[in-house]
C-alpha cells in the first residue's frame, strides 16, 4: 500500500529536526525538497505566499489527527498567527542522509527569505523565468526591503551547496 | 484619435444605476467592456452549475465585474477622503490601476469556474487556470490595447496588482482584502440571484463605518513591516460579524450545494475523458467533431486562444453530441446532466461524524479530540472507496468523491494576516482581529464537505458505501476500547 499523504507530510516534520515553525515555512520547505529531488510528489501551485500545496495542508491535517504531529497556533508580535508543527515519536525515526540534511537546513531558514527563495525557484522551475530574484521582487515589493532579497539568495546558495537527488535551479 | 463616449449607464440588480461618466479613466473602463475578453464573460455563469439548484442563479461573470468596478469605485472614495483628510498627495496612477484590476479581476474565468479548474489540476493544463488565462489577456489583448491610452507599461501594472494579489500598497485594499470589491460584490449578488434569505450583510453600514488603518504584516513569526489598509470603526460590530457569518452560510447554501457540486463531478466525468481521448488522436469517440472548440482546447492547451474559445455555453451546446459519444463514459454523464439526472449524493462525513458524536464535548479539549476522530475516520473511509472504485470500474468511476473545506474567516493557508484578518477598532482606538472582539467570528469552524456520489440505480455502489463506513466505525469503535 502506498504511503499515505499524513505520513509524508509527518516525515517532512520529522527529518526537518523535528520541528517546523509557521505554515509558510512547511510549504516552502516541502517545495524545496520536491525540488530537490526528495519529495513524494505533493503537487504545488503559485498562490500569493509562493508556491502551495492544498494537498500539503490537507496532509498535515491528518497527520495530526492520527497523532504523528502536533499543532499549536501562537499569536505573533506583528498581530498575526503562526503554527508550530512537532513530531511525534509516532512519525518514526528521522533519516540522517541527505534528505534530512537539506531538510533541516531549508528549515532554519528565516520565513521571509524562504518564501523568496522558494519563490524564486519556482519561478525559474515552473515559469522559466529568465531573472526569477527580479520577478520575486517585483511580485512581493513589500518582502524584498532591508537586504531580505540578498540574503535570500545567500540562503538559496547555501541549499545549493548540499547534496541533492535532483539539481536545485542554478539562480544563484 | 478616438471620438469620446457619451456617459454610459448600466441598470444593475444589486447596484441599480452604474454609470460610466466621461472622464479618462471611466470612458477607458467602458471601452475595455466593448473589448472581445469581456463581453466573453456574458457567456461565463458566475455560479456554474448552480442554476441547477437555484433556477434565478443565472448572473454571468460580467454583471459581476462591472458590479465590482462599481463598487471599487466607491471604496477609493474611502481612501481618498482618508488621504485628504491627512493631507497627503492622492496617488491617481495607483488609484487608477486598482480600479482597472477591479474591472478585469475575472476576465479569465474559464467554463464553469471553478469546475474547469479543477479539470486543469487534474490533467495539469495550464490554460484552465484563470490566472494564467487572466494574466495573459490583461497584458496582450484587446484589453492591453484599450488600456495603452494610459501608457505602454499600464496593462502590465493592472496584471501586475491582480498577479501579486495581496497589497503593495493602499490603494490596492480596492482588489486584495478582506472588504474588497469582487466580495462585496458577489455575495450580495450570488445571495440575491440564488434567492437564499440567509447570507445577508449589511452593506451600506459596512462601507460607511470602512475606516483606513496602519495593522502589522508578516510572514509566520516574522515581521515584514505594517501597511495600510481598511479596517472597520467601532459602530460596525455586529455588521461584521453578520458579514463573516454571510459567508460561512454561502458556503453550505449555495457554492458547496450538494446538487451542484454532483453537476459539477458528471461535468468532471464528461472532461477527465474527453480531454485526453482528443488530445490522444481519438477525438471520435467523444461524439464532437474534429474542430469543435472544446476538441480543439484538448489537443492544444497551451494555446490562450483555444482557451478562451470556451465558455459556458460551449459546452451546454455539445451536450447533444456528447450524449451521443460512443465513449459510454462521456455519453452517459453528459445525457445525466442534460436531462438533470443528477446522482445521488451520500454525505459521507455527517454520516461518520453522526456515528461518533453524542451531545458535542463541552471542552474545547474533547471537541479538538472528536474532530480528529472524524478525520482519521475521513481517511480511511476516502482510501477505502478510491480502492473499490479501481476494483469495480464503470463508464466512469461509480462513486465520485467531493472532498473539500472551506473556512470563513480563518484561512488555513500560509500565514495569517492583513489579507486575511477583519480588523476592527476598539476602545482607547486600539485595532483588533475581528475573532478577538467577537465570540460568533470566534466560535466559526472550516465547512467540511466529504461526500460520495452514485447513480440512483448502482445498487453495488450504494452498498460498498454503506458497508465501507460500517467497517470503519466499526474499527474505530474498536480502537477507541483498546485506547
Amino acid at each position: 500500500m502506498p504511503k499515505p499523504d499524513y505520513q509524508k507530510a509527518a516525515e517532512i516534520v520529522r527529518d526537518a529536526g523535528g520541528r517546523i515553525v509557521g505554515r509558510t515555512r512547511l510549504q516552502k520547505v516541502a517545495y524545496l525538497l520536491e525540488l530537490a529531488g526528495f519529495g513524494e510528489g505533493f503537487a504545488f501551485e503559485y498562490r500569493h505566499y509562493g508556491p502551495y500545496s492544498e494537498n500539503l495542508t490537507e496532509a498535515i491535517v491528518g497527520a495530526d489527527a492520527f497523532g504523528l504531529i502536533t499543532e499549536e497556533e501562537r499569536r505573533t508580535d506583528w498581530g498575526g498567527w503562526y503554527s508550530t508543527f512537532d513530531a511525534t515519536p509516532d512519525a518514526g525515526r528521522p533519516e540522517a542522509g541527505p534528505r534530512a540534511r537539506f531538510a533541516a537546513a531549508a528549515a532554519a531558514i528565516d520565513a521571509v527569505e524562504l518564501e523568496l527563495a522558494a519563490t524564486a525557484a519556482y519561478l525559474r522551475a515552473v515559469e522559466g523565468c529568465d531573472d526569477p530574484w527580479a520577478e520575486t521582487a517585483r511580485r512581493k515589493p513589500e518582502k524584498v526591503g532591508g537586504g531580505r532579497l540578498e540574503r535570500a539568495r545567500e540562503a538559496y546558495r547555501q541549499l545549493l551547496a548540499l547534496e541533492t537527488a535532483r539539481p536545485l535551479p542554478p539562480i544563484a | 484619435m478616438r471620438p469620446p463616449l457619451k456617459p454610459q449607464r448600466v441598470r444593475d440588480p444589486v447596484h441599480n444605476l452604474i454609470e460610466f461618466g466621461t472622464d479618462l479613466l471611466e470612458e477607458t473602463m467602458w471601452r475595455v467592456i466593448q473589448t472581445p475578453p469581456f463581453q466573453r464573460l456574458r457567456r461565463v455563469r458566475q455560479l456554474g452549475f448552480s442554476e441547477l439548484v437555484y433556477p434565478g442563479a443565472t448572473h454571468t461573470r460580467f454583471a459581476h465585474s462591472i458590479g465590482v468596478f462599481h463598487t471599487a469605485r466607491r471604496l477609493m472614495r474611502i481612501i481618498e477622503r482618508h488621504i485628504g483628510d491627512n493631507r497627503l498627495q492622492f496617488q491617481e496612477a495607483q488609484a487608477r490601476t486598482a480600479l482597472a484590476a477591479a474591472l478585469v479581476h475575472d476576465v479569465g474565468h474559464g467554463m464553469f469556474s471553478h469546475a474547469f479548474e479543477e479539470i486543469g489540476k487534474a490533467l495539469d493544463l495550464k490554460m484552465a487556470h484563470h490566472e494564467a488565462v487572466s494574466d495573459l489577456l490583461i497584458r496582450d489583448s484587446e484589453i492591453a490595447e484599450v488600456l495603452r491610452v494610459y501608457g505602454s507599461g499600464f496593462a502590465d501594472d493592472v496584471a501586475d496588482v491582480i498577479k501579486r494579489g495581496r497589497p503593495g500598497n493602499l490603494y490596492d485594499a480596492v482588489v486584495s482584502s478582506q472588504f474588497d470589491a469582487d466580495r462585496l460584490d458577489y455575495m450580495r449578488r450570488d445571495r440575491l440571484m440564488s434567492g437564499v434569505q440567509n447570507s445577508g450583510i449589511d452593506f451600506e453600514w459596512l462601507v460607511a463605518n470602512l475606516e483606513i488603518g496602519r495593522v502589522g504584516a508578516g510572514v509566520d513569526e516574522t515581521a515584514v513591516g505594517e501597511i495600510d489598509t481598511f479596517i472597520l470603526g467601532r459602530k460596525a460590530h455586529h455588521a461584521a460579524e453578520t458579514y463573516v457569518t454571510a459567508l460561512f452560510q454561502l458556503y453550505p447554501t449555495v457554492y458547496l450545494h450538494k446538487t451542484t457540486r454532483g453537476a459539477e463531478k458528471l461535468f468532471s466525468a464528461v472532461m477527465l475523458r474527453l480531454v485526453p481521448l482528443a488530445r490522444d488522436g481519438d477525438a471520435a469517440r467523444t461524439g464532437l467533431a474534429d474542430n469543435h472548440p472544446l476538441v480543439r482546447f484538448a489537443r492544444e492547451p497551451d494555446d490562450i486562444a483555444r482557451a478562451t474559445a470556451l465558455d459556458d455555453t460551449v459546452f451546454w451546446g455539445a451536450l447533444p453530441m456528447l450524449a451521443e459519444a460512443p465513449d459510454a463514459g462521456i455519453a452517459l454523464a453528459a445525457a445525466r446532466l442534460r436531462e438533470r439526472r443528477l446522482l445521488k449524493c451520500v454525505d459521507v462525513r455527517a454520516r461518520l461524524g453522526a456515528s461518533l458524536a453524542g451531545d458535542r464535548p463541552a471542552d474545547p479539549a474533547g471537541w479538538a479530540a472528536l474532530r480528529r476522530r472524524v478525520e482519521r475516520l475521513v481517511i480511511r473511509v476516502e482510501q477505502r472507496l478510491k480502492e473499490w472504485n479501481e476494483a469495480n470500474a464503470g463508464p466512469f468511476p461509480r462513486i465520485l468523491v467531493d472532498k473539500t473545506a472551506r473556512d470563513p474567516y480563518k484561512r488555513f493557508q500560509d500565514s495569517k494576516g492583513p489579507l486575511n484578518q477583519i480588523h476592527i477598532r476598539g476602545d482607547g482606538d486600539r485595532i483588533h482581529d475581528m475573532a478577538d472582539h467577537s465570540a460568533v467570528v470566534a466560535a466559526l469552524e472550516p465547512f467540511h464537505v466529504f461526500r460520495a456520489y452514485i447513480a440512483g440505480d448502482d445498487a453495488g455502489a450504494r452498498e460498498a458505501v454503506e458497508k465501507i463506513m460500517a467497517d470503519e466505525i466499526d474499527k474505530a469503535g474498536k480502537d477507541d476500547a483498546e485506547a
